[in-house]
This record gives structure tokens, C-alpha cells and sequence, in this order.
């Protein structure tokens, strides 16, 4: 028996919608160095991996839209990366502008659920124009398709998800990029809420893309996104590398990696970085690169919050994540934007089961009217707690300064599980300097006096008076503080869990 | 030849310039150290090159991204 007819119909079927919106319209994007939705995916996945899901789907509202809705708009499916199964889901955007609608919200809906519930990853590649028109218009659209999922934004962080913002993202693209745990953003793409036309007609705001979502503010100001490339390919490859560093569930141990030759070899050079005067400054993320496994530190929001470090890297071979307030950023002063990127970071590897290493040296927060219009306060304690609920391991290393309240953020006292100190740190409340002045406000002191205050307030805040009362498990030599730290992350392996956190902010916002 | 700008990382003032336009400097070598939060800011060579130009004088005020200097390569 044949079924030559039926099978020639399907292959038909598959082929069209394969063609996304058309030969011209692909042409235009490659003319100008953008991939398109599907070269994507194959840019990203294992070659041959690719199960696509939905292939047929086509808009259900508007009858004469079925035959120029190939796949709906957004491609989605199932496939490896680097040997391990992840979503995908990629927004067409030479097919209605990639807009949201009744049947490809079912298929985003599917894709995710179908990750959550068998623990494995999802990756968005964002460009998409927002909710489609007419589909989701009056009442009809709205209490058709808006609004009937009560999962469609919910994150719980059972598994690690990944955005790219990869041009016009308004809508569900902008949404599911600040959903995820990782953003990387093009070069000349745009996130918004709505389009910068929109904005003109509805508030008579005249705005430029680039200023209403373009990668510096989103990079810089908003930190929405955690990297910024060049290509669609640099992109592509910035998720590879997050993935690398990530288990496929909540419920698994990140992978471990080769240790490449020489990882050993950087912490020697600590004390060259680290200037003989406590009044220099340095790049703390120098310090990290000589700390950690050799070329594995990945930055997370390099020109956001620059008070403050954070990124993952390896160390021994293990995926870790390191918070470190760094010197050249307000002198290592931990402003709020910082404290933002240090929260989210903190919940990202508590959520997953990574390690977190603290590298202090802090003044302390930055104090002024600005920061308190900012919600200072709120900020440090929104830190502070996603520390203390924290319950991967963590190991504090005070390299220098470590004040006040900034100290217990940092990992000081009990908030971590180890604590080391170099010979070079100093903790207590407040600089010398300024408790001295505090300590003889409105009082007739003579500078030698004070001089002696500050003296003895500095003598008394040395890492061996620290390590006297047990306030630090250890003082150590810089060059020492690899070994330290990968020896201590074997102690402190949760054993009994098999290295499973208790995730309790999982729930927790991916925005502060 | 490439020219690679140098920024400031903080807002702040020039404290000392050690360098000299038309310099050689090698990657990772000082330049001038910036004054911040009482803390002395260095400015390292991000590429080796030639000091083109220096675009601040000590005691200048400087903003955050503010150019400081030029390197080409």
C-alpha cells in the first residue's frame, strides 16, 4: 500500500514552515549579519541533536493568517548542548514579527514545562515584536490568550535558564530575558517594555531605541543583562559558556572540569597585584584570575554595579561563583547597584549548587542621600539575607578593609563557613581615620592625641586579633590562598546531601 | 595602528601623571593614579603602545568613562 500522497502532503507541510517568512526576508538578515531563527539554534546545539516540537503550528485566530504563520513565529524544540539536553525556544521575527500568539504561547508554554518537569535547561533567543494584533485584541483575545496560564511566569529555578537579547525585544522576549538567570545582549538589539514607536504615539515621549533599551543601559544602568556581544555568534557562544558551568537541575551537582595545566601557577602573583600601601587600589579581578583555575572566571554584569564582583568560575575544576568587592569601584565601597548584582548572584548559586567564594576588602557601604533614595537599607538586607539563607558552602577571604556592617555581608564572622584573613587585613567598625573623629567630636584634642587614638584603634584591628578569638579560622599568605580555598571546598562538601542545596530562595525575584 | 582609549574607572581627580606623551608603555604599566574616596586609583595600560596623548592634568577633575588618555599600537 502506498501512502505516497500523504507522505508528499507532510513533507510539503515541513518544508514550508521550515522557510520561515520567505526567501527575501531571510536574504535581508543575512545581508546584514544576522542570523536568523533557526541558524541560531543550529549556531548553539550539538549538529543532528535538534527535535523540533510544533513544526505545524499555525495562527488559530485569524483564518487567512494560517498560511503565513510557518511554525507560528517561534521555533521550538529539544537538543543537546555539549552532550546535555536543553529547551529551545527561538523567535522568528521574519514571521509576524515573531509576535505572541494563542498557538506559540502553547508552545513556549510546552517546551518550558516539559524542561522544568524532566530537569534540564531552557535557552530564549529573544527578537520579537510583542502580543500579535488582532489575535490578542478586545475581550475576546484577551480572555482567550493572555492570561490563561498560571505558570507563564512563575520561576522557581528547578532548572538554569538562559536569554540572548538578539533584536527588537518588546513583550514576552523582554519578560523571559528577565526571567532568566543569564542575559547576554547584542550589540544594536533592544529591550524594552514597548517599542520606542509605541512610546511616542501613547506618551508623546520621542525617544531613540538606543535610549530607551539599547545594550549600555541595559548593561550599565539597568544591569538587566549580564553580557554584551558583538555577533549573534558571540552570543550564542556566551550561553555555551554559562551552561558549561551549570548542572542541568536544581537537583544535581554542576559538572566537573579538566584543571588546565598551570591553574597553580597565578596565586604566586598575588603580591605583585596587591599594592604595599592600604591607600592604593587595584583590580580585585585580577586577583580572582590568579585564583581561580586558569581562564575560567566569567564575569557576570562587568559595567554594572562595579563596587562589586561577581562571576562564576572553577577552582580544583569545581563550578563555583565569586563576590568580591573591588577597589577601583568607589574604593571597594559597596553601593546599591552592587549590592543588587551581589544578591542576585547569590541566589543564582544558592539555587543551583555552587560554592560561593567572598573576597573582601570594603570600607564599607557607600553612605549619601543618593544611595538612601536608592533603598540603601533595603539593598544591604536584601544582600545580608540572601547570605544568611544561602546554604552552599561559603568561604570568606579578608584580603584588606572590612567595616562595619559590610563585614558580616562579606561573609565575616559566622556568615561564612571558613574564614581567612591575609596578614594585610583590617577589620572593625569604622576606618581609623573617621572613628577617631567621631570618637572626639566637639572635644579639644591635639593631633598627636588623635594620633595615638588612631594608632591604637588600627593595632587592635589586625587579622591576629582576629584570628586570637577565633573570629578568622586562619591567617594566611596570599600565594596560599588557592590551595585554601580548594581544600576548604572539599571540607565543606554537603556530603549528606550529595552536594544539593535546600534552595530556599528559588522563588526569590531575578531582579532587585 | 590601532588607538585605544584609556578610561576612568571612578569619579574623581588626577593625582600624579607618570608618564610622559609620546612614552613607551607596556601592558599593564602605570600611568597616572587618580584620587577617589581618599583612595589612590591606578591607571594601567590596558595594551603596550605609545602614550599618544594625555587628555587630563594633575588635579583635574575626572567623571567616570572620561577619556584620559590615548595609546596607539
Amino acid at each position: 500500500m502506498s501512502f505516497d500522497d500523504e507522505l508528499d502532503e507532510l513533507k510539503a507541510r515541513e518544508e514550508k514552515a521550515r522557510a520561515m517568512g520567505g526567501p527575501d526576508r531571510l536574504a535581508r538578515r543575512d545581508a546584514q549579519g544576522v542570523l536568523n531563527a533557526r541558524s541560531r539554534i543550529d549556531a548553539l546545539i550539538d549538529p543532528g541533536s535538534w527535535v523540533e516540537t510544533g513544526l505545524l503550528a499555525v495562527s488559530s485566530i485569524v483564518p487567512e493568517d494560517r498560511d503565513r504563520t510557518p511554525a507560528d513565529g517561534k521555533v521550538a524544540g529539544f537538543a543537546k548542548l555539549d552532550g546535555r539536553m536543553v529547551g529551545v525556544v527561538s523567535n522568528d521575527f521574519t514571521t509576524k514579527g515573531a509576535s505572541s500568539s494563542a498557538t506559540n504561547m502553547k508552545k513556549i508554554g510546552h517546551v518550558k514545562r516539559v524542561a522544568t518537569e524532566r530537569g534540564f535547561p531552557l535557552v530564549f533567543f529573544g527578537e520579537s515584536s510583542g502580543a500579535r494584533m488582532p489575535d490578542n485584541m478586545g475581550a475576546k483575545g484577551m480572555g482567550t490568550n493572555l492570561g490563561n496560564d498560571p505558570q507563564q511566569y512563575i520561576r522557581t529555578r528547578r532548572t538554569p535558564w538562559a536569554a540572548a537579547v538578539l533584536g527588537q525585544c518588546y513583550g514576552s522576549s523582554a519578560w523571559y530575558t528577565c526571567l532568566a538567570d543569564f542575559a547576554v545582549m547584542r550589540k544594536g538589539a533592544i529591550m524594552a517594555v514597548a517599542s520606542p514607536g509605541l512610546a511616542s504615539f501613547a506618551i508623546g515621549q520621542k525617544v531613540e531605541a538606543e535610549d530607551l533599551g539599547g545594550w549600555k543601559l541595559h548593561s550599565e544602568v539597568s544591569g538587566l543583562v549580564d553580557r554584551v556581544a558583538e555577533s549573534d555568534e558571540e552570543a550564542l557562544d556566551e550561553i555555551k559558556r554559562f551552561m558549561s558551568y551549570m548542572p542541568s537541575h536544581c537537583n544535581e551537582v554542576p559538572p566537573r572540569a579538566p584543571v588546565p595545566a598551570g591553574s597553580d601557577d597565578g596565586a604566586k602573583r598575588i603580591l605583585d597585584i596587591l599594592p604595599e600601601s592600604r591607600k592604593r587600589g587595584y583590580d580585585v579581578r585580577k586577583i580572582i584570575q590568579c585564583l581561580a583555575d586558569t581562564d575560567s572566571f566569567f564575569e557576570f554584569k562587568p559595567r554594572f554595579g562595579r563596587t562589586a564582583v561577581t562571576g562564576l568560575a572553577r577552582l580544583g575544576g569545581r563550578s563555583v561563583g565569586f563576590i568580591a568587592s573591588n577597589p577601583m569601584g568607589k574604593a571597594g565601597a559597596l553601593d546599591v547597584a552592587g549590592c543588587e548584582k551581589a544578591t542576585r548572584f547569590t541566589v543564582l548559586c544558592d539555587s543551583f549548587n555552587l560554592p560561593l567564594i567572598l573576597l573582601v576588602d570594603t570600607p564599607g557601604f557607600v553612605i549619601g542621600i543618593e544611595g538612601e533614595k536608592q533603598k540603601a537599607p533595603g539593598k544591604i538586607m536584601n544582600f545580608m539575607q540572601a547570605l544568611q539563607m544561602c546554604t552552599m558552602p561559603k568561604l570568606s577571604v579578608i584580603m584588606r578593609k572590612s567595616y562595619g556592617q559590610a563585614y558580616l555581608n562579606m561573609g565575616g564572622g559566622r556568615n561564612s563557613d571558613d574564614v581567612a584573613a591575609w596578614p594585610t587585613a583590617e577589620v572593625s567598625f569604622m576606618d581609623a581615620h573617621f572613628a577617631t573623629e567621631i570618637v572626639t567630636w566637639g572635644q579639644q584634642v591635639s593631633e598627636a592625641d588623635k594620633q595615638e587614638i588612631r594608632d591604637r584603634m588600627e593595632k587592635d584591628s589586625s587579622a591576629y586579633g582576629l584570628a586570637e578569638i577565633f573570629a578568622v579560622q586562619a591567617v594566611i599568605s596570599p600565594a596560599d590562598t588557592r590551595r585554601y580555598l580548594i581544600q576548604q571546598l572539599e571540607i565543606h562538601e554537603l556530603r549528606m546531601s550529595g552536594g544539593i542545596g535546600e534552595h530556599r530562595m528559588a522563588g526569590w525575584p531575578t531582579t532587585y | 595602528m590601532a588607538t585605544t582609549q584609556v578610561t576612568s574607572e571612578v569619579i574623581g581627580s588626577v593625582w600624579k601623571i607618570e608618564k610622559a606623551e609620546g612614552d613607551a608603555v607596556a601592558e599593564g604599566e602605570l600611568i597616572m593614579i587618580l584620587e577617589s574616596m581618599k583612595m589612590e586609583i591606578p591607571v594601567e595600560a590596558p595594551v603596550a603602545g605609545t602614550l599618544a596623548a594625555i587628555k587630563v592634568k594633575p588635579e583635574e577633575s575626572v567623571e567616570e568613562d572620561q577619556v584620559l588618555c590615548l595609546i596607539e599600537s
